[in-house]
């Protein structure tokens, strides 16, 4: 009786090979193209419908399919960190790919395991910080925006209190934040930031209960670094119930979400970046990879300030930034609406002319980090800040 | 029209491997329905996603990478389940596993050799999964707690203690904020086989295991202990049958060689203690079906475990192929249970349809 289940299993696992014949047939046909072409995978750490950062970066990839014909791309979602060897390996081996993007912080080691074992491949690992000849990085980095968005919070704020919803005690997310602080320090000394780490980039369920947790602790304006616009909805569900919650909206254009609550937010064209790293990779730029570092900030417009394309600021609330007036030590009686304005066109000329992380600036425990007059090396920004700037409520994560 | 439905009290092997084989290809044809609905030829769908698996080097050697891990919780699986033990919860004896190995590799790995902290780990792993697997059976034998409820609930309880463990204390020095413990020292860490990402080792106590408790089922008197409660637990009683240590020994058992494959997912995939979706992957509930599939027989579990193991590897494949989304795999493995359980009424009763005589 053993053997007859044993046998059957065998047949089950030989059958896999019958439908397979037919299957290389079908295969072998789509091959049949003139141009050379370039193939690249993207390993995406969400679903491509998060409808944030993967959605992003499944835009900027449609986008690059659309401007460079040359380029053929194939994608696999939901790849957990920790596991991406296995999908790389496979995307290497079996599909042959030329070049490929991991689109998350966390591969970062596996990217730096894979270029090794794959030196003839181009691997672009996006929002780290280590490279190998065969390894750069890149990143559409948008702690301006944060700054921006800092301002128009800080100057909406009723209560004093700005909540966040954040996902992991990274660098990325100690610079947006601190970024976002900042420009509420700007316009409102007395607000506080609040911060609710929920550990995921993908989990709608916890953002939500961060969010409301957030909400029922006083906090009227919402910003938050996690991979959906769960964030936006709750406080458009407050907003519909009379209560003023807003929110900012992060890397997607998330304003159908939340028509009202939506104030502003920080948008990503990654369509861009990736059309220069791939156009770099044809014109043989991309030999050797230890020095590149495509960083794309406000000036070559990798990033923008918006909720959605269409408006910097939601038409709603441009008039009552425009009336909120505050007195500015380097511009002196301005409004809100206007210091937005001022400081986005200085940013627009690039980091010399206006950074948010201009010196001093203090973490919570008082230490100095930046010196008076300072601007922030890039260094200093995305590798080494793990610490919250001094109007921050909340303690950094326990270790 | 009436429909009664009797138990089958007898059923030929030959009637057996039909059933099997028709409830595995009927789940096929039902998954290639919703390849079809999705505009994509079932065929060469299926078929991608077996010679993704089975038909090339690469490929198979990613199948034997995911089937240790399912081939081990599936054959202690198996174990409970001939004693009617519904056990849900491999999937948290799999993460105390890894915890227990953890803490040994981190505390006592920097200063041992190899051939110490390893088996060190495995002793460690195979405890953590066991306790985690007595509670269950202590619930039910003692009070009566109806297991599937337990073993599912402790499930979360595991989940959220690793978070617990690698968002607060255990959080490591050297991973940027992440919540990963700090990599084992290399001596706790399984060697691959060449640029695989195969643990010979591993392979070969998954491979064991499963042969050890099919012959612990079918040739010693406490398999024969475990078969009658299962089959029968008032002649169990009747012949003297000690309930409650059978019982706790099945029950650590199984989860103890579900904690030897978080073990070996620790030190040989992750090297560090992380997130418990991450560690896991799923496979607690994917041995469910392997387990079944082995008509839960132990040793079968080799078998339909690479066979599940397939499933999943090729998952990836036409992800890539086809741009189909993650979740398909979800989708295959739901299908191929509904149809196996189905199958497995089928063996056990008559279904009889009848025209009601006016």
């Amino acid at each position: 009786m053993k053997k007859i289940y044993a046998l059957l299993l065998a047949l089950m696992l030989a059958s896999g090979y019958l439908f397979a014949s037919g299957g290389q047939d079908t295969a072998a046909a789509d091959d049949q193209g003139g141009e050379e072409k370039v193939k690249v995978g993207f390993v995406y750490i969400g679903p491509a419908g998060d409808f944030g950062w993967t959605y992003a970066h499944e835009q900027g990839r449609l986008y690059l399919e659309q401007q460079l014909p040359w380029v053929e791309t194939i994608t696999v979602e939901s790849v957990p960190e920790g596991d991406a060897v296995r999908f790389i390996d496979r995307m290497v081996q079996q599909q042959k790919c030329d070049v490929i993007f991991t689109t998350s912080f966390g591969y970062m080691d596996d990217t730096v395991q894979a270029a090794a074992k794959y030196p003839d491949t181009t691997f672009f690992h996006c929002s780290g910080f280590k490279r190998s000849p065969n390894m750069g990085t890149y990143m559409g980095d948008m702690y301006q925006i944060y700054y921006l968005n800092g301002l128009i919070s800080g100057a909406l704020t009723e209560t004093d209190k700005i909540g966040y919803v954040a996902a992991f005690p990274i660098p990325e997310l100690f610079r947006h934040m601190n970024a976002f602080g900042l420009g509420i320090k700007e316009v409102n000394p007395a607000a506080t930031v609040n911060v609710k780490w929920t550990y995921a980039w993908y989990g709608p369920d916890k953002a939500r209960e961060a969010a409301e947790a957030l909400v029922s602790e006083k906090c009227d304006v919402l910003g938050f670094t996690e991979d959906t616009p769960t964030v936006i909805e709750v406080a458009q569900e407050h907003m519909e119930k009379g209560d003023t919650v807003y929110a900012l909206s992060h890397y997607s254009p998330m304003q159908a979400y939340g028509e009202d609550a939506t104030i502003t937010g920080q948008l990503t064209d990654w369509g861009v970046i990736y059309e220069q790293v791939m156009k770099d990779y044809k014109a043989g730029k991309t030999a050797d990879l230890s020095n590149y570092d495509l960083l794309w900030l406000m000036k070559e417009n990798a990033v923008e300030l918006g909720a959605s394309w269409d408006e910097k600021i939601n038409g709603k609330y441009v008039d009552a930034l425009k009336a909120k007036m505050i007195d500015h030590a380097e511009f002196g009686n301005i409004s809100v609406y206007d210091l937005v304005m001022k400081r986005y066109d200085q940013m627009k000329q690039g980091r010399e002319v206006f950074d948010p992380f201009t010196g001093p600036i203090y973490d919570q425990n008082g230490n100095m980090t930046v010196a008076e007059g300072e601007i922030a090396s890039i260094g200093h920004l995305f590798g080494e800040m793990m610490y919250q700037v001094d109007n921050f409520a909340t303690p950094l994560p326990q270790n | 029209m009436t429909v009664t439905i009797l138990p089958r009290e007898k059923t030929s092997a030959l009637f057996n491997a039909l059933i099997l084989f028709g409830s595995l290809l009927a789940g096929l044809v039902a998954v290639g329905v919703v390849f079809l609905a999705k505009g994509i030829n079932p065929f060469f769908a299926i078929g991608e996603i077996f010679t993704a698996s089975f038909g090339s080097a690469f490929g198979f050697q990613e199948t034997l990478t995911k089937a240790i891990p399912l081939i081990l919780i599936g054959s202690g699986l198996a174990l409970a389940y001939r004693a009617k033990f519904w056990n849900i919860g491999a999937e948290s004896q799999l993460l105390l596993g890894a915890v227990f190995a953890t803490w040994i590799g981190l505390k006592f790995g920097p200063g041992l050799p190899a051939w110490a902290i390893l088996p060190l780990m495995f002793l460690a792993g195979f405890i953590g999964g066991g306790l985690w697997g007595l509670i269950p059976a202590i619930f039910k034998v003692k009070f009566g707690i109806n297991e599937v409820i337990s073993t599912l609930m402790l499930n979360y309880i595991a989940a959220e203690f690793v978070k617990f463990l690698v968002v607060g204390p255990w959080k490591g020095e050297t991973k940027y904020g992440y919540p990963y413990t700090d990599d084992l020292p290399t001596q706790a860490i399984l060697k691959h086989l060449g640029s695989t990402r195969i643990s010979l080792l591993m392979l070969v106590i998954a491979v064991c295991t499963a042969l050890v408790l099919a012959f612990l089922v079918y040739r010693t008197r406490f398999g024969y202990e475990i078969r009658v409660i299962g089959e029968n637990p008032e002649a169990g009683r009747y012949a003297g049958i000690d309930f409650f240590r059978t019982s706790l020994i099945m029950m650590f058992i199984s989860g103890g060689v579900a904690g030897l494959a978080g073990v070996g997912e620790l030190s040989s995939i992750h090297h560090h203690l992380s997130y418990p979706e991450t560690i896991s992957a799923g496979y607690g509930f994917t041995a469910i079906i392997v387990a079944w599939l082995g008509r839960l027989n132990p040793g079968f579990s080799i078998l339909s475990g690479l066979f599940f193991a397939g499933i999943i590897v090729g998952g990836d494949a036409i992800q890539m192929s086809m741009g189909l989304p993650a979740t398909t795999v979800n989708v295959f493995n739901g299908l191929i249970l509904i149809f196996l359980i189905t199958g497995d009424f089928l063996l056990n009763h008559r279904v009889r349809f009848q025209r009601r005589v006016l």
